[in-house]
């Protein structure tokens, strides 16, 4: 299908939860040279063939089916998913690729081999804002808190993709809601989507953001001072919500670009006061607690797939001393308690 | 100088409430004087009885005296089986934590820090909830239990903070009531029990390890469990809060320590009736 040449955002166009923040009426114009977008500029694409992605995420929080035809507003991002794609913050103007169903644009470099093609776009403008400059998701994002105060910070890390990250994050903010804390869930890293997003928000957490909420689509290839503040970005929005404690998932695993530049970060190591672990199995959890350690980390405990093997936990808690705690260990309220006690957060209502 | 008090200002509502938590159904009754002042609320816990209506009855007063907000739960027989200590059969704390939190929505003097009262072998569930929740609760009191779970290692968990490799279960229970244990020990405790609550009575608990350490009757136990309170704090560097209050010629009864010994007002208002 040849795409419908525009001046204006199409009324049907399917704008992408990475474009939640962003007010339709700060649209003002287009800009074709779709070349010059930049990681979190606005891009009107329309979609050309159907690959992986069969849906985008809509900010409405519901998957939206795609068709070709269709038009869609995303933001220009890399993308790092070995299960997926490997993509960068570039747009050819002959074709683009959907790199993420949160609404991520970019070029695709490498796929593993187990899924399909991106679904191709062909991108149209730029979106442009009041002052004729590119609209990017950065001039959206939560103001700059740079202190985020003492709220003490619980940090899940893991080995990888799909270790069980965001389950412990979504069930450790759950138990600390049961205990009747006010508690922040959030994604310090990764890329935009609504599935941890909405994990998080189904536990009750008082409040929910993401990296998206501090101006990037994506952390991939941001440098690490963008990262950082975007954390505290986020903590300092949870603190001034009220929250007494964060739950935080930093995303993939420990050998991963930003995440590894993160577990360096000496600020990084002063800033959080708990830490949860996720992992397969008991090599891994050895294997991912001595590299923590290299860095002056150990985590309080161990989850994720490993801890739904009673045998692999044994093994796990033999092979490092940490407990292995399964996910309703994470969402009881007492578990969750001791370890908001043990990150030393304050009950605020104290007698 | 103690503030004068009139024997009653006002009136109260009693209003009763059944809460659905993650543990379980839990119902309730909440006693709701007309003018609630900023005392903190106060949590009364039966024991094996069950008597929760008679509590609310015997609590009333005590709240429209004091003006404050008093919560009777009644974990009934049918639903909870179990109700003295948190294990793996149920979960109490969390049905009770849960029913602050809920009545919190339209008690908001439930969103802070509240008193727990538990008799029997709800003074067993009082101190084990406040281990495991130390600070959402200011004053503790506790009422003839049957024993306790002491904040040291002499024996081995449920009956204190010990290890037994036999029983890997307790690992997780040890391992939250250790990161707990500073701010439990740092709670104003009050202790109760009648000078003749002597009896080894069928619903006591009775093992040689803890007839020997804990003591042969609850008052005995009482004792213990208040010098190893104040050794815990010590040791932990905290100066203890805990006292002792026998109730002159009073047994194993609650109603009977609340009318001869003034124990709810003891409780309520701090002081004898």
């Amino acid at each position: 299908m040849i795409p419908r040449h525009t001046d204006t955002v199409p009324a049907d166009a399917k704008w992408t939860f990475a474009t939640r923040r962003v007010p339709r009426d700060a649209v003002t114009g287009l800009a074709p040279d779709v070349a010059a977008a930049q990681a979190g500029d606005l891009v009107l694409a329309h979609v050309a063939e159907i690959g992986q992605h069969r849906r985008v995420q809509l900010p409405s929080g519901r998957p939206s089916e795609i068709y070709p035809g269709d038009a869609i507003v995303l933001a220009c991002g890399a993308r790092y998913a070995p299960d997926q794609f490997e993509g960068l913050a570039e747009i050819d103007p002959a074709g683009a690729d959907l790199l993420a169903g949160g609404g991520c644009i970019g070029r695709m470099v490498s796929r593993n081999e187990r899924v399909r093609p991106a679904t191709r776009l062909i991108p149209a403008a730029r979106l442009l804002g009041a002052d004729g400059g590119a609209l990017n998701l950065r001039d959206f994002a939560l103001p700059a808190r740079p202190d985020a105060g003492t709220l003490p910070v619980i940090a899940v890390l893991g080995t990888a993709m799909n270790s069980g990250k965001t389950l412990a994050t979504a069930q450790t903010a759950l138990g600390l809601r049961r205990a009747g804390w006010r508690v922040a869930a959030l994604k310090g890293t990764g890329t935009g989507a609504f599935g941890d997003y909405n994990e998080y928000s189904d536990t009750g957490a008082h409040v929910v953001a993401d990296f998206t909420d501090a101006g990037m689509v994506t952390t991939y290839r941001e440098p690490l001072d963008r990262v950082r503040a975007g954390i505290e970005s986020l903590l300092g929005h949870a603190a001034a919500q009220g929250c007494d404690i964060a739950v935080i998932e930093i995303a993939d695993g420990l050998f991963q670009r930003e995440t590894a530049q993160i577990i360096a970060d000496p600020w990084f190591r002063g800033r959080i006061s708990g830490l949860v672990f996720a992992c397969g199995d008991a090599v891994a959890a050895a294997g991912g607690v001595a590299e923590l350690a290299r860095h002056g980390l150990r985590p309080d405990a161990i989850t994720g797939m490993v801890s739904c093997s009673p045998m692999a936990s044994a093994e796990a808690e033999t092979a490092t001393g940490i407990p292995v705690l399964r996910k309703s260990d994470l969402a009881d309220p007492a578990e969750a308690n001791a370890m908001a006690l043990r990150a030393g957060a304050r009950w605020p209502r104290a007698a | 100088m103690k503030p004068m008090l009139p024997q009653s200002f006002q009136t109260s509502a009693l209003s009763e409430v059944c809460v659905p938590t993650a543990a379980g159904r839990l119902s309730a009754r909440v006693i709701r004087p007309a003018i609630v002042t900023a005392a903190r609320p106060l949590i009364v816990l039966h024991g094996i009885s069950r008597n929760a209506e008679r509590l609310a009855e015997l609590f009333r007063p005590e709240a429209e005296r004091s003006g404050r907000l008093i919560v009777v739960p009644h974990f009934d027989a049918a639903r909870w089986t179990h109700f003295q200590r948190p294990c793996r059969a149920a979960r109490p704390d969390q049905a009770l934590i849960g029913l602050i939190e809920h009545l919190a929505a339209a008690h908001p003097e439930l969103d802070g820090a509240v008193d727990l009262f538990g008799h029997s072998g709800g003074a067993q569930l009082a101190h084990r909830t406040a281990m495991l929740y130390p600070q959402r609760f200011g004053t503790l009191h506790l009422a003839a239990a049957g024993w306790y779970c002491l904040p040291d290692t002499r024996m081995p968990y449920p009956y204190g903070l010990g290890t037994r490799a036999t029983d890997p279960a307790a690992a997780a229970w040890l391992r939250r009531k250790r990161a707990t244990l500073a701010a439990y020990l740092g709670r104003e405790t009050h202790i109760y029990v009648g000078t003749d609550d002597t009896a080894r009575d069928p619903a006591l608990r009775k093992t040689r390890p803890l007839d020997r350490v804990q003591g042969r009757t609850r008052r005995d136990r009482a004792h213990a469990y208040r010098a190893a309170f104040e050794d815990a704090a010590r040791a932990a560097g905290i100066t203890p809060r805990v006292t002792l209050t026998e109730l002159p010629g009073c047994a194993h009864d609650v109603e009977q320590a609340i009318a001869t010994a003034g124990l709810a007002a003891r409780v309520v208002r701090g002081r004898d009736s």
